[in-house]
């Protein structure tokens, strides 16, 4: 008897040992970390002040950085789900071999580095690169794209586009093509049954779509890093740039709690708001 | 001319003939069931009369209206899947508003139609609930009425019971008549259950391999079946191997009543007789005598194996309340001519 309740404890002791090592103890170390006093000279000091955290929401600096990243990572949403939608329904409807096709081609990405990626994409964008050179053959002024916030939207709808693509794709695998065909004998059009029929009914794969994609997004360090320069920080970045040049980590670890903190706030307001909706209706 | 005509209606998927010349006239009011195995292309035939499957061959004319090319949502029939295909996002009502809306009906007409149309199928306390909180047969009847609320002038129903259980397939049959008696809509009825195509169709075709093979009022398909397909196919059949001999059909040397015919002496042939048109007697009374080998009770009938001179013979007997003969009792079996009818010999059967 009592070693039937201990059973349920003991199976997910491991999940729980490895999350609570790998997550959670380092996540408090971090929130502890992030209210020691540093000092320019002398380093980390023992005393504790919340102070870097009235810098950071009060620093201009940082602000336009949150702001950045907040708002680059909705835009990759955005262009994902406009993309990745459409992308997802042409998959569900292609036959055998052209699906399992252009599935390979659409994940594919994903097998290769996203640093090996993002330095393609500084190749394609940059100022001799491929867009520039059909540019000025085609008789146009060459545009800066390469450490611009369009060339790190570009290369992070890039690497976010399979984690639309995906949810939307099964969500879309399990409806009846039949409820697709009634709306059309209705008398709706090919469009009126996309929107009022399909469209709702993949809704939540779509939720869940771009809160992977928002997420990772926001928390992007390699694309920024390397497409967005110097000069164009993101919060990933700006963490690292504290950490590693600044050698400034309770600043840092401050930096990754507010973003953290927002990244949770945000997705976890966008989950209840769609899904309830969602919910009420899907079941 | 009919009310809807198929004329010469192919398809053919690849090197698949999935249906092949069919020829199909139905009169307004009528009630008309496909009837055939799965793969006989009875569904093919109804989507390529919804429109949602292209036509390889052949004209579709409603009305006198040629509509073999023409887009599913200008065609305004009413369809239900087998799947009911209901919108799992929208209520009851919502569902059955669709078609209104968008034929863009104002508002109070919408819902004038849509509280009429749950009130002939019974569910206007259910206006309000999600598909997924009723069970299949409400299911069913929303699929029902929202192919109905658009007034289409044909009504279409792809195996439309064939999701319910046994005792709910048989009540939603005569729900399925009635309601198309008092909406007077024309209905096609695809199904590959001959009792659901008997019970409630005007007129049943039968199709085989992509052909219709018979059309026919159910009565007429069961007792005079035109092939030996649908004898078999549309309820049970017993098929004697025999002999036409001096005008008349002879097996294992004896004579077997059966309608006239007019064959050359020594043809093969198969005398076909019903179960339930057999007389069981006592031993020596009837034409020969058998031995039951098996017996079944089947609640309304008895049916009976008896092993003959001429092979295996079913027989079915209506339960009058007494147990009838035991298994292993000799009894003699008998049919008045009428009830047999000459049939082709089995393919091999002559061999």
């Amino acid at each position: 008897m009592k070693s039937r309740a201990l059973t349920p404890w003991l199976l997910v002791s491991p999940a729980t040992l490895l999350f609570l090592g790998l997550v959670i103890l380092p996540l408090i170390l971090t929130v502890i970390l992030s209210f020691h006093v540093y000092d320019h000279t002398t380093g980390i000091q023992d005393s504790f002040t919340v102070e870097h955290y009235v810098r950071v929401v009060t620093d201009d600096y940082y602000l336009a950085i949150f702001w950045r990243t907040l708002r680059l990572a909705f835009l990759t949403t955005l262009i994902c789900a406009v993309i990745g939608a459409p992308e997802a329904y042409v998959l569900s409807r292609m036959g055998d071999p052209w699906r399992s096709i252009f599935l390979l081609v659409i994940i594919g990405p994903l097998l290769v580095s996203v640093v090996v990626r993002a330095f393609g994409w500084s190749m394609l964008l940059g100022s001799t690169g491929l867009v520039n050179q059909s540019l000025r053959a085609l008789g146009f002024d060459s545009v800066r794209l390469l450490y611009t916030e369009t060339a790190i939207v570009i290369a992070l709808v890039h690497v976010m586009l399979p984690f639309m693509v995906i949810p939307v794709w099964t969500a879309l695998q399990k409806l009846d093509p039949a409820v697709e065909a009634a709306a059309l004998t209705l008398g709706a059009s090919r469009f009126t049954a996309l929107r009022r029929i399909v469209l709702p009914q993949v809704s939540l794969g779509m939720l869940s779509g771009s809160l992977i994609v928002f997420g990772l997004s926001a928390s992007a360090f390699a694309i920024p890093g390397l497409l967005g320069g110097r000069r164009l920080k993101m919060a990933a970045t700006v963490v690292y740039d504290e950490y590693m040049s600044e050698l400034n980590w309770p600043l840092g670890a401050a930096i990754a709690i507010i973003v953290l903190v927002a990244n949770l706030a945000i997705m976890l307001g966008y989950n209840r708001l769609v899904e309830t909706r969602a919910r009420r209706a899907l079941g | 001319m009919g009310f809807l005509t198929l004329q010469s209606l192919s398809k053919v998927f690849g090197d698949f003939t999935a249906v092949r010349d069919v020829d199909l006239s139905v009169a307004q009011g009528e009630f008309v069931s496909l009837l055939g195995p799965s793969g006989c292309g009875k569904t093919t035939t109804l989507q390529m009369i919804a429109g949602l499957v292209e036509p390889t061959k052949g004209t579709i004319t409603l009305d006198g209206r040629d509509i073999t090319r023409e887009k599913p949502s200008r065609r305004g029939l009413g369809i239900v899947f087998q799947s009911y295909a209901l919108f799992p996002h929208m209520t009851v009502a919502e569902n059955v508003a669709f078609g209104l809306e968008m034929r863009k009906v104002a508002r109070p007409e919408r819902d004038r139609r849509v509280s009429e149309m749950l009130g002939l199928v019974h569910l206007a306390s259910f206006a309000e609930r999600y598909p997924r909180q009723l069970s299949g047969g409400q299911r069913q009847r929303v699929a029902i009425a929202r192919a109905l609320v658009i007034q289409p002038p044909v009504l279409l129903l792809d195996e439309p019971l064939s999701n319910l259980d046994a005792k709910l397939r048989e009540e939603m049959q005569f729900e399925l008549r009635r309601i198309q008696r008092s909406v007077g809509t024309t209905t096609i009825m695809v199904t590959h259950d001959q009792a659901e195509a008997l019970s409630i169709s005007d007129r049943v075709v039968v199709m085989e391999q992509g052909r219709m093979t018979q059309i026919d009022a159910p009565y007429r398909l069961y007792e005079r079946p035109a092939t030996a397909f649908i004898s078999s196919f549309v309820g049970k059949m017993n098929r004697i191997e025999a002999v036409w001999r001096g005008g008349r059909a002879e097996a294992a040397g004896l004579g077997l009543p059966s309608e006239a015919a007019s064959l050359p002496d020594g043809a093969s042939i198969g005398v076909a007789v019903r179960p339930e048109k057999i007389l069981l007697g006592a031993a020596g009374q009837g034409l020969f005598d058998g031995t039951v080998t098996s017996r079944f009770f089947l609640g309304s009938y008895w049916l009976f194996n008896v092993e003959t001179p001429v092979g295996n013979v079913v027989v079915s007997l209506p339960n009058q309340g007494a147990e009838p003969v035991a298994e292993g009792a000799l009894v003699s079996l008998g049919w008045p001519p009428e009830s047999a009818s000459i049939v082709a010999a089995a393919a091999g059967a002559a061999a």
